[in-house]
């Protein structure tokens, strides 16, 4: 089985689909997973993962091949949700400025499966922040360094970022009482 | 070595970190088509990529035909305008000389102009 660096290789010398098709076939799990706990949104996260591997695409040349495939992956994925973040933002801005009633903004995490897990509470109480750094720290398993490439944070920050978010869970919950996610 | 002290304080994870692990862990989503779905798009858009110079090339050209024709009329009158005198030595050598001056320029003009659009 050929590694990711020399698929990505071949994608970007060749324009290789098919390649490509391979490394998203590899990886399309832990990128929508990704995009699901950060949205809430099952529909609209899947929507995303299409746009942020339509992006990585367009972007694969830039891939140095220092670090994970997947940890510059869901740096791809992180920048389309916060776009997308930003792009519904102003929409509901335009839509209060004529005078329609918006969720849309004050919307922070909403959950739209049949089922509401721990882990759904869990991130309910993070914020949108605590909740990127700690999916990628314990759902993606990205060491700090990478996080820290994929957010454009400092290590020192995103570990406050985790310790903060674990401080969150351990006083709003007993994780050791709850079930898995 | 200061990277590889950091590696191994990552990796000397607690009960939390472990436990914490274990509730954010979730089931493998099934690709049900979802990367054949993306690798068609990427195909479409490499075929669109490719088409969009030689389409762009036969807009232009098509729309471009008749300014040129006339751009060639103009420039066959100039033709006319260089004293006989200089045109006359050249001639005897080269006869086509005039005519290979003006193909020489509708070159150029056209690799300049199919270097602007692929910019």
């Amino acid at each position: 089985m050929r590694e990711d660096h020399e698929l990505v290789s071949r994608a970007v010398s060749l324009q290789d689909a098919a390649a490509f098709g391979e490394l998203v076939r590899r990886h399309q799990s832990h990128v929508r997973n990704f995009l699901r706990k950060l949205s809430g949104d099952f529909t609209a996260a899947d929507d995303l993962a299409q746009d942020c591997f339509m992006h990585a695409w367009d972007k694969l040349h830039t891939y140095s091949g220092r670090g994970s495939f997947i940890g510059w992956l869901l740096k791809v994925a992180y920048t389309t949700f916060l776009q997308s973040k930003r792009k519904s933002k102003r929409y509901a801005e335009i839509l209060e400025q004529v005078g329609h009633v918006t969720e849309a903004e004050s919307r922070g995490y909403t959950v739209q499966a049949d089922e509401v897990t721990d882990l759904d509470r869990f991130l309910a109480v993070l914020s949108e922040e605590e909740r990127a750094v700690m999916v990628m720290s314990y759902a993606c398993g990205l060491s700090h360094r990478e996080i820290s490439e994929a957010t454009a944070m400092p290590i020192g920050t995103v570990k406050s970022v985790i310790f903060r978010g674990k401080e969150k869970i351990r006083t709003n919950f007993d994780i050791k009482d709850h079930q898995h996610g | 070595m200061t990277s590889k002290i950091i590696n191994m304080a990552e990796r000397l994870k607690d009960d939390e970190d472990r436990l914490l692990e274990s509730l954010f862990a979730s089931a493998p989503i099934a690709d049900d088509g979802f990367s054949t779905m993306i690798e068609k798009r990427v195909r479409r858009q490499l075929w669109l990529r490719r088409m969009v110079l030689p389409v762009a090339a036969l807009v232009g050209a098509i729309i471009s035909f008749k300014p040129l024709a006339g751009l060639v009329t103009m420039l066959a009158g100039l033709t006319t305008l260089i004293p006989q005198d200089v045109l006359k030595v050249p001639s005897d050598v080269v006869p086509q000389l005039p005519m290979l001056f003006m193909g020489a320029m509708l070159l150029a003009m056209c690799m300049l102009g199919l270097r602007a659009l692929q910019e």
